[in-house]
C-alpha cells in the first residue's frame, strides 16, 4: 500500500473535492471514492518515483524537525531553491517526509521533493513568468 | 483538459490519466456509467486548473477564502422600512458578489460598491461559496456598510446558519447567538443565593443545570413598576429573563415588520443598561403576582404546549424546586423566534409561564409593562425554558 502522503497537494485535494461533490449528489459510493484515493496513490507514488528526474537543491534553517511514527516533519526558514537555472526564496518550508524503504538515496531524495513539490512549483511558477520552470 | 502543458501540467495530466484509466474498470464493475467517470475527471481537472490558474502566489498570501455570494433568482427587497434599501434587480438571476470570510464561525461578505448599502436579505436565501459551502440565512439579515477595518460588532449583520449536507434545517439558533457568546458558563455560579447582580447573562446550559444550586430566598424582591425587571438577587434565570423582557420591549416598541434580529440586538444593547437597574431593589407582594401569574401562566400553557410541567398544583409546595427550574436558562430557540413572530396573533394578556415563585415576580413585572403580545411571546420562551428545565425532574411532573 503507498504512501497517502500526496493526498494532500493540489492533485490530491482536488481529486478529493471532486470525490466528496459525486458522493453528495450520490453519484458513486463512497468506498469507490476510497478505492479511487488508493488507486491515486499508487499513480503518483510511481509517477514521482519513475517519472520526476529533476534535481532541486535547497538551504535554509532549520527552525524545527520532528520525527514521529516514521514521519518527519520539518520547518525551514528563509529558503533558497536551487534548481540548475532556477533559484527561489521562500519564508518558510514545511516538508514532511516518510521513509522511503529503501537505501536508495536518490529515492530518498524524491521523496523529498516530492512532499514540497507543490510549493516548489508554485514558487517557480509565481518568480518564474517569462522562463520556462522546472525543467 | 489542462491547457497549461508545462512539464509539472504534463506530470499531472499523466497521474490524472492514469487514476481514471485504472478506476475505469471499477466503475463498470460497480454499475457506474461512463459519464460518472468523466464527471469525476473534468471536476479534477477544472480544480487543478483553477488552482494553477490562479496566482498561487497570491493565493497563498491570502488566508481567508474568497467567497461568492449567489442570491438566487428573483430575490428583492421585501422589507422598505430601512433607509435606502438596496434591490437587487429581480431580472437577475446570479448576482455574484465576492465574500471574504474571516473566520470560521463568521463570514463578512464584501458585497460591490455599486450595490446601495444597507442591503438586506430576507430568511430563506441561501448563500453558495466558490467552493461549494452552502450557507442558509435563517433570519433576514441586514448587510450594512462599514469602515474598513472595521473588526464586526460582536452582533454583525450578515449572520447565516453554515449549512453543508442534508437539506434539512436545524432549528434556527442564528439570532440567539448575540446571547450565548456573551454569556458565561453556568458552573461558574455560587451555590449560594446571588446577591450581586452580574455584569452579563449567564448561559444555562442544560447539561449544567444539575449543577446549579440556587437558593432564591425569600427576599426575592419585586421589582419596580416598568418592564424590565431589575433584582440583586437575581439568579441567571431572571436575567435572562429580564433580557427576554426587554426582547418584549422592544418588540412592543417597534413595528411589525421590524426583524427579530435587529430586536435582539436592540435587547443585547440595553443589557448594559440592565445591570444598573439590577441593582434597584424594589419592595413588592410576591404572592399576590405569583397567584396572578400562576394564573396566566395556565392560559399561556394553552397556547403551546410541548412537554413540560402544566401542573399548578405542585406549585406551593415546589416552590423552590420549580425556582431552581427557572434558573435554568435555555437557548432562545426557534420556538421563541416563532412566538415573536405570532406575537401579534395572540390574544393572551399578561400571559406569563412560569413555575416558581421567583420567577413569578419578575414576570409580574412584566404583566404591568410590557405589551401583551411582547408578554405571550416571552411566556412562551418561559414555557420553553421550563420544559426543557422539566425533563430533568423527577416524574411526578405531568409532561
Amino acid at each position: 500500500m503507498a504512501y497517502q502522503l500526496y493526498r494532500n497537494t493540489t492533485l490530491g485535494n482536488s481529486l478529493q473535492e471532486s470525490l466528496d461533490e459525486l458522493i453528495q449528489t450520490q453519484q458513486i459510493t463512497p468506498q469507490l471514492a476510497l478505492q479511487v484515493l488508493l488507486q491515486f496513490d499508487k499513480a503518483i507514488n510511481t509517477a514521482l518515483a519513475n517519472r520526476v528526474r529533476n534535481r532541486v537543491n535547497f538551504r535554509g534553517s532549520l527552525n524545527t524537525y520532528r520525527f514521529c511514527d516514521n514521519v518527519w516533519t520539518f520547518v525551514l526558514n528563509d529558503v533558497e531553491f536551487r534548481e540548475v537555472t532556477d533559484l527561489v526564496k521562500v519564508d518558510k518550508v514545511k516538508i514532511v517526509a516518510c521513509d522511503g524503504k529503501s537505501e536508495s538515496k536518490r529515492l530518498k531524495l524524491l521523496l523529498l521533493l516530492a512532499t514540497f513539490s507543490r510549493i516548489l512549483m508554485k514558487l517557480l511558477f509565481s518568480s518564474d513568468s517569462g522562463s520556462n520552470a522546472a525543467e | 483538459m489542462l491547457t497549461n502543458t508545462g512539464p509539472v501540467a504534463k506530470l499531472y495530466l499523466s497521474i490524472i490519466d492514469d487514476v481514471i484509466d485504472s478506476m475505469k474498470e471499477l466503475f463498470l464493475d460497480e454499475g457506474i456509467e461512463d459519464r460518472v467517470l468523466d464527471d469525476l475527471r473534468h471536476l479534477w481537472e477544472s480544480k487543478v486548473m483553477q488552482s494553477k490558474a490562479i496566482d498561487d502566489h497570491r493565493r497563498n498570501n491570502i488566508n481567508s477564502s474568497n467567497f461568492v455570494l449567489q442570491l438566487p433568482a428573483g430575490y428583492q427587497q421585501t422589507e422598505p422600512d430601512l433607509a435606502a434599501p438596496a434591490v437587487i434587480p429581480a431580472a437577475q438571476n446570479f448576482n455574484s458578489f465576492p465574500v471574504k470570510k474571516n473566520s470560521g464561525a463568521l463570514a463578512t461578505f464584501s458585497l460591490p460598491a455599486s450595490l446601495a448599502y444597507p442591503v438586506q436579505i430576507p430568511a430563506g436565501v441561501t448563500l453558495q461559496t466558490a467552493s461549494g459551502q452552502l450557507y442558509k440565512v435563517n433570519v433576514p439579515v441586514v448587510v450594512s456598510q462599514a469602515q474598513a477595518g472595521q473588526q464586526p460588532a460582536s452582533h454583525p449583520p450578515p449572520r447565516v446558519t453554515e449549512w453543508r449536507d442534508a437539506p434539512a434545517l436545524q432549528p434556527a439558533v442564528v439570532p440567539p447567538h448575540p446571547i450565548p457568546p456573551r454569556v458565561p458558563e453556568q458552573s461558574a455560579l455560587p451555590a449560594s443565593s446571588i446577591t450581586h447582580p452580574r455584569p452579563s447573562l449567564p448561559l444555562c446550559q442544560e447539561s449544567s443545570l444539575p449543577h446549579i444550586d440556587l437558593t432564591l430566598g425569600d427576599n426575592e424582591p419585586a421589582p419596580p413598576p416598568e418592564p424590565v425587571n431589575v433584582s440583586t438577587t437575581a439568579s441567571p434565570c431572571t436575567q435572562l429573563l429580564d433580557l427576554q423582557i426587554r426582547a418584549e420591549e422592544a418588540l412592543a416598541q417597534t413595528t411589525k415588520g421590524r426583524d427579530i434580529y435587529d430586536i435582539l440586538k436592540e435587547v443585547i444593547e440595553k443589557e448594559t443598561e440592565k445591570v444598573e437597574r439590577s441593582r434597584d431593589v424594589a419592595a413588592g407582594n410576591s404572592s399576590s403576582r405569583s397567584e396572578a401569574a400562576l394564573q396566566d401562566y395556565n392560559a399561556l400553557s394553552d397556547i403551546i404546549q410541548l412537554d413540560g410541567p402544566a401542573d399548578n398544583s405542585d406549585h406551593e409546595e415546589d416552590e423552590e424546586v420549580p425556582l431552581q427550574e427557572n434558573d435554568f436558562l435555555g437557548l432562545i430557540n426557534a420556538e421563541v423566534i416563532k412566538a415573536l413572530q405570532e406575537e401579534n396573533e395572540s390574544s393572551d394578556s399578561n400571559s406569563v409561564a412560569s413555575s416558581s415563585s421567583g420567577g413569578i415576580d419578575e414576570l409580574a413585572d412584566v404583566e404591568e409593562g410590557v405589551g401583551d403580545s411582547a408578554l405571550n411571546a416571552f411566556g412562551s420562551y418561559l414555557q420553553i425554558s421550563c420544559k426543557m428545565f422539566a425533563n430533568l425532574l423527577p416524574p411526578k411532573w405531568d409532561y
